[in-house]
Parts: structure tokens; C-alpha cells; sequence
């Protein structure tokens, strides 16, 4: 089991208000899994993601990641999580202005301790997201559907476990949200785990089990048979901007 | 490892370069300040090393001084001797003789006693009031002045009491125009006097500037001007400089001995070697010039504020790229390293620039310093440099170090939310 969440509660404090976001969450998340988190805005998907991806503390409950109790942590150790066994992609892409493409794939190494093969690792991470001729493109010169790409290269730069994916289509048009669907599902294909929060059911579809949540709890957990899911196919590449 | 964040803080210095500058200003201009202070100041030291040079290479000079003891009885202060010249009761002890007793000294090669007084000069109703200066003859060995034209009077001419004089270079221009002065009569007091000589400039300024001074024999100043009979100082040449404090103390000898003196405390006179004389200069110059370094500081500190400042700006702004970074793995520390460094980049860059400019104001100064005629070199101590530029890394770090201890503690997931 790579994550298992038990009775999850996380609650947001402002003064005397307490807004209960997350009503005690049961998940288990084998390895290899393509999961879709779904509900509407204000459910508490995205607390639950980030709650997952050690990005924020739960209230109480018990997390464990890759079988360690995660409660004990501290910020540090937390960080070196993040880096090396969690890649991130979010919906509004988060790349650095004014920096190169291969240094914004570079950036999650630098902060990894190792020394070694910064470059070719960041090469081989565009590639794999088909960007292996745009390394030297500032950030801000390239389509959105490339930003996003060059995002899911810095989440898997690390090698990671898991990939969390925040609503990775929802800024884009509907051909560059193919490409990115599509290099998620080859991600998936190869036995990588990936946790994506939508709210779009086509795009859910991409996984091959769907939990919705609602106020806080999770209201269905269901696997997608085979003949239910999407596909998105590969599509030629387009590096015309 | 360290690259990243040198790298990560260029990449926020170079987001907005008008502001970088902008923020460096407080900087620039108390590093530019210290540079500049610095730099005159050594400048200003070449050219007094030049002028106490001018008096000859290796000197000592005999000053009459109101006895210590006398002093703390009227006006029971300090113990510092006093030249008597700035007061109002002279000494009137120091005589030709002593020069000549001083001159029998076995490492002294020559001497010359001297008295001043102001005059009216005066040539074809062309008037100026003028610093006379008297000397013995032995002066035009000894000083390194340049006779451009004509010549210094002689000994026989000053125990004759002979009427000639040498001007300044400016007097002359003053008095004569473009026309010779060599052998025209100049009246000075109630005395005619023959020109004989005329000096180089020797760049001068202020109350004691040579180049507006006359030259004449001591002696005839002293009989047919003053109508007195001593000597206010007298330089004395050594043969060999590295013996000059032994030969001062010969010298205090043979002026005790003549003016029966037993006891120290009652000299009448100082002895200043050369080297004395310039580390009291030197005293005097490193109180100013620490005076202006201070007065410089609170242009720094104001400096280190406003990068403080901009700094607390530069986080806020940047706090989605904050929660990036956490997200991706960076620790408390990355974060505050990276801003830390940023902070330093800035004030070195300004502090950089401030040594640039001060430098730059510092060569202007010698410029025009060299352009009055003063014998003044444009210096930048590295020492000042060094410590400019370690100032400036020291205000960084210190007025770096709160903005970025904010970043650091950013929540990453309230630091991603806020973009």
C-alpha cells in the first residue's frame, strides 16, 4: 500500500469559526492506481490532495506514506518527501518567469542533494513529455499545453512515486488537455501512481478509479470498468506556438 | 549546492533592475561617501608628506615653546608645549648663536633660524600685505625651493644687514605684472629693498602659502623691521635622518646649556623631528577622516533599511514562487538562503557601484587639486575597499536576514494558495 489515510480530519481555524473541511477520510492507495478525486468546488478535493502531498498537515488521523507513519515529521524531512517521492502539477502550470525551461526542470534537483546530472535528467524528463527540443525556450515564450508539459517533466524529474495532478487540464484548450491526459495515462502505463483532482467526469474518466467527495467525506469510491474509461490519444507533435 | 541560491538571487535581482537600483541607492552613496573620504584623505596626506618634504628631506625643527611649567601655573590646562608664535607673550630666547652652537652638533649639517612678521609691500602704489619671512642664508641650502629667477642673498649679506629680497611667485605677478622684477626697488615697512630673486611656484594655499611670501635676511628683519634681536623657529638639516631623535636630543642639549636650563620641564623650546611632525598631521587627519566615515555610516544604515525594505516587498510578491519552491522540495533553509543571498548581491552591487563613483568624485578632487598647482596623488586604499565591500556583505546579511526568515517560514500551502 503506498498511501493509507486513516479517519483524516482537517480543520481550518479563524478566531472562534471552525470550518470542518475534511470529516474524517478513510483511503488506501495501492501503487500503480490512476485515481480521480471528484467533487464540486468547496468539497474539500483539493485540502484532500494537498493533504496527501504533505503539503499541509491534517488536524488529526493517520497518514501513512509508503508504510511510515508520517505524523512525526518534521518540515525538513516533509520537504525531502516532496522532492524525491512526490512530483506536483498544478492548474495554473507554477513555472519560474524569466527562467529557462531546462532549468525550471532542473529546480526540483537543485533542492535535492544530489550533485550529479542535473542536465541529462532534466533532458530526459522533457523528452519523456515530448519538449526535447524546446530545453532553452524562456518560460514565458512557450503555449500554455507546452507550460503544463514542462511541468509534468519537473514533477517526474525526481523520479517520484506518485504524481498529484490539480486540475492539469482546467487552464487548457481541449487539444493541449489531450496531450497532457495523454502523457499522464503513458506515465500511469508505466507503472507510475497518479492522484489527479478534477471536476471534470471526462477527464476523470482517464482514471481507472473515481472517489468523490462532498462536505468532507468521501461519498463513492468505484473502480471504472474498462469499456467506461477515455483514452486520450497521442497527438502529433505541434511545436508551433 | 550554494550555486542554486547564487543563481536563484540573480534571477530576483534581475527581475526589475530599476528597482535593484533604486534600492541600492542608501548604498551607493555611504560606500561612495566612505570611498571618497578615504581616497582625499590620502590624497591630502601626499601632498602635506610633499610640503613638510619641501623644508628639506631630512629636518628637525626647533620651535620656541612657553615653558610647561610657566603655562600650568597661568593656566593650569594641559602639558602639550606651546608654540609661542600663537601666543600672545613670544619667547624671546632662541638667538642666532644657538643656531650657530646647533650647526657644531656632529650629525647636523646646516642650519637656518627664522622670524616672520607682516608687512606692507609695496611697488609703484601697487600694495599688498605680505608674510615677510626672515631667514639666514643657510635656508636656500636647506629648502627645496626653486630660485626661477636671480638668486638667494648670502650670508655676508644678512650680517650686513643688506636691504634685498626674494619674492613668492605671486607676489611678484601681484606687484610686477609680466614686467622683471630682478633688481627694482620694493618698499617694505619703511625700508627699501633690492629684488634679487625670484621663486618657483611652489602651489601652496591658505595663510602660509610661500608662493605670497618675501624672502629676505634674517637680520635685517630683525633690526630695521622688528627691532628684535630673536628667532622664532629654525630648521636644522641632518647628515643622516636615522639618528634624527639622538640629534634631537643633542639639540635640546646645547639650547639648555645656553639658555640655563636645568630642569626639562622648563624648556623654552620643542624639537620636532619630521616624523613627529607627521604623525601629529596624522593624528589630526585620521580623527576627520573617522569623523566622515561616521557621517557615512547613517547613509549606510539608511541604505540597509531600504534594502530591508525592498526585501519585504520582494517576499510578499514572490510568495506563490515561495510555495512553488516548498512544494518542489526546498527546505526552510534553501528559502532563506536564497533571499539572504539576494539581500547581500543587492548591497555588494550597490557598495560596487559606490566605490566606482566615490573613486571617481576622489579623481575629479585630485584633478583639480593637481590643476591649483598642489602636489596631490589620487590614491584608493585598498584596505578601503576590502572593507567596503565587507560592509556592505555585513548590511546585507544583517538587513537581509528578517525578510528572509519570513520567507522561510511560509506555510507552503498558504504560500501557494496566495498567488
Amino acid at each position: 500500500m503506498l498511501i493509507e489515510l486513516k479517519n483524516i480530519i482537517k480543520n481550518y481555524e479563524n478566531g472562534d469559526v471552525v470550518t470542518k473541511v475534511l470529516r474524517g477520510i478513510n483511503l488506501s492507495v495501492d501503487e500503480g492506481e490512476f485515481v480521480a478525486i471528484m467533487g464540486p468546488s468547496g468539497s474539500g478535493k483539493s485540502t484532500l490532495m494537498h493533504t496527501i502531498g504533505f503539503l499541509d498537515r491534517p488536524t488529526s488521523g493517520e497518514y501513512l506514506f509508503d508504510g511510515e507513519n508520517t505524523e512525526g515529521f518534521n518540515d525538513d524531512e516533509l520537504a525531502r518527501i516532496r522532492n524525491d517521492r512526490i512530483g506536483f502539477v498544478f492548474q495554473s502550470f507554477n513555472l519560474l518567469p524569466r527562467t529557462s525551461v531546462l532549468d525550471n526542470v532542473i529546480l526540483p534537483l537543485l533542492y535535492s542533494g544530489s550533485k550529479t546530472n542535473y542536465e541529462s535528467r532534466a533532458k530526459k524528463a522533457l523528452e519523456a513529455v515530448g519538449l526535447g527540443e524546446r530545453l532553452h525556450f524562456m518560460s514565458n515564450q512557450i503555449s500554455g499545453g507546452q507550460k503544463q508539459r514542462v511541468a509534468i517533466a519537473r514533477a517526474l524529474v525526481c523520479d517520484p512515486k506518485v504524481i498529484f495532478a490539480d486540475e492539469p487540464t482546467g487552464n487548457l484548450d481541449s487539444k493541449s488537455g489531450h496531450i497532457v491526459m495523454n502523457i499522464l495515462e503513458k506515465l500511469n502505463n508505466e507503472g507510475r501512481t497518479i492522484i489527479l483532482v478534477t471536476h471534470d467526469k471526462q477527464v476523470a474518466l482517464h482514471a481507472n478509479r473515481i472517489v468523490t467527495i462532498s462536505d468532507g467525506e468521501i461519498i463513492s469510491d468505484v473502480l471504472v470498468p474498462e469499456s467506461d474509461r477515455v483514452h486520450s490519444k497521442e497527438i502529433e507533435e505541434d511545436l508551433d506556438i | 549546492m550554494n550555486n542554486i541560491y547564487i543563481k536563484q538571487a540573480i534571477r530576483g535581482i534581475k527581475s526589475n533592475p530599476s528597482r535593484t537600483l533604486l534600492t541600492t541607492l542608501g548604498i551607493m552613496i555611504g560606500i561612495g561617501t566612505v570611498i571618497l573620504v578615504l581616497s582625499a584623505g590620502e590624497g591630502f596626506k601626499s601632498y602635506i608628506n610633499s610640503q613638510v618634504e619641501a623644508y628639506g628631506t631630512n629636518t628637525v625643527i626647533v620651535q620656541t615653546s612657553i615653558p610647561s611649567s610657566t603655562k600650568a601655573r597661568s593656566s593650569g590646562s594641559s602639558n602639550e608645549p606651546n608654540n609661542s608664535a600663537a601666543n600672545a607673550v613670544p619667547v624671546m630666547t632662541l638667538k642666532t648663536r644657538d643656531i650657530e652652537d646647533i650647526k657644531q652638533i656632529s650629525n647636523v649639517k646646516n642650519a637656518y633660524g627664522a622670524s616672520v612678521g607682516q608687512q606692507i609691500v609695496t611697488y609703484k602704489g601697487i600694495s599688498k600685505t605680505s608674510l615677510i619671512f626672515g631667514a639666514h642664508a643657510a635656508r636656500f641650502d636647506i629648502d627645496k625651493g626653486v630660485i626661477a629667477k636671480g638668486r638667494g642673498y648670502n650670508e655676508q649679506e644678512d650680517k650686513s644687514l643688506a636691504q634685498v629680497a626674494v619674492l613668492g611667485s605671486k607676489i611678484a605677478t601681484d606687484l610686477f605684472g609680466d614686467s622683471d622684477p630682478l633688481g627694482e626697488l620694493v618698499r617694505i615697512g619703511n625700508n627699501n629693498f633690492k629684488v634679487i630673486g625670484v621663486y618657483e611656484s611652489k602651489g601652496g594655499f591658505g595663510p602660509m602659502n610661500e608662493d605670497e611670501q618675501v624672502f629676505i635676511p634674517v637680520t635685517t628683519l630683525q633690526k630695521k623691521i622688528q627691532g628684535i634681536d630673536y628667532l622664532i623657529y629654525s630648521v636644522v638639516e641632518l647628515i643622516d635622518n636615522k639618528k634624527a631623535d639622538a640629534t634631537s636630543l643633542d639639540i635640546a642639549d646645547v639650547l639648555r646649556s645656553n639658555h640655563y636650563i636645568t630642569d626639562p620641564a622648563r624648556d623654552d623650546f620643542k624639537v620636532q623631528t619630521q616624523k613627529e611632525s607627521l604623525s601629529t598631521f596624522d593624528t589630526i587627519l585620521k580623527a576627520v577622516t573617522f569623523l566622515l566615515i561616521a557621517i557615512a555610516s547613517i547613509s549606510l544604515i539608511v541604505g540597509g533599511v531600504g534594502v530591508m525594505n525592498i526585501m519585504y516587498v520582494v517576499v510578499t510578491e514572490r510568495i506563490g514562487e515561495i510555495g512553488l519552491k516548498k512544494a518542489l522540495g526546498a527546505r526552510a533553509k534553501d528559502i532563506l538562503y536564497e533571499f539572504m543571498i539576494e539581500a547581500v548581491l543587492l548591497t555588494v552591487i550597490g557598495g560596487i557601484i559606490g566605490i566606482i563613483g566615490g573613486s571617481f568624485f576622489a579623481y575629479i578632487i585630485a584633478k583639480f587639486a593637481q590643476s591649483t598647482g598642489l602636489a596631490w596623488k589620487f590614491i584608493v586604499p585598498i584596505w578601503g575597499v576590502v572593507i567596503s565591500v565587507s560592509v556592505s556583505m555585513i548590511i546585507g546579511i544583517v538587513f537581509g536576514v528578517f525578510p528572509a526568515r519570513n520567507a522561510a517560514r511560509l506555510d507552503p500551502i498558504v504560500a501557494l494558495n496566495r498567488e
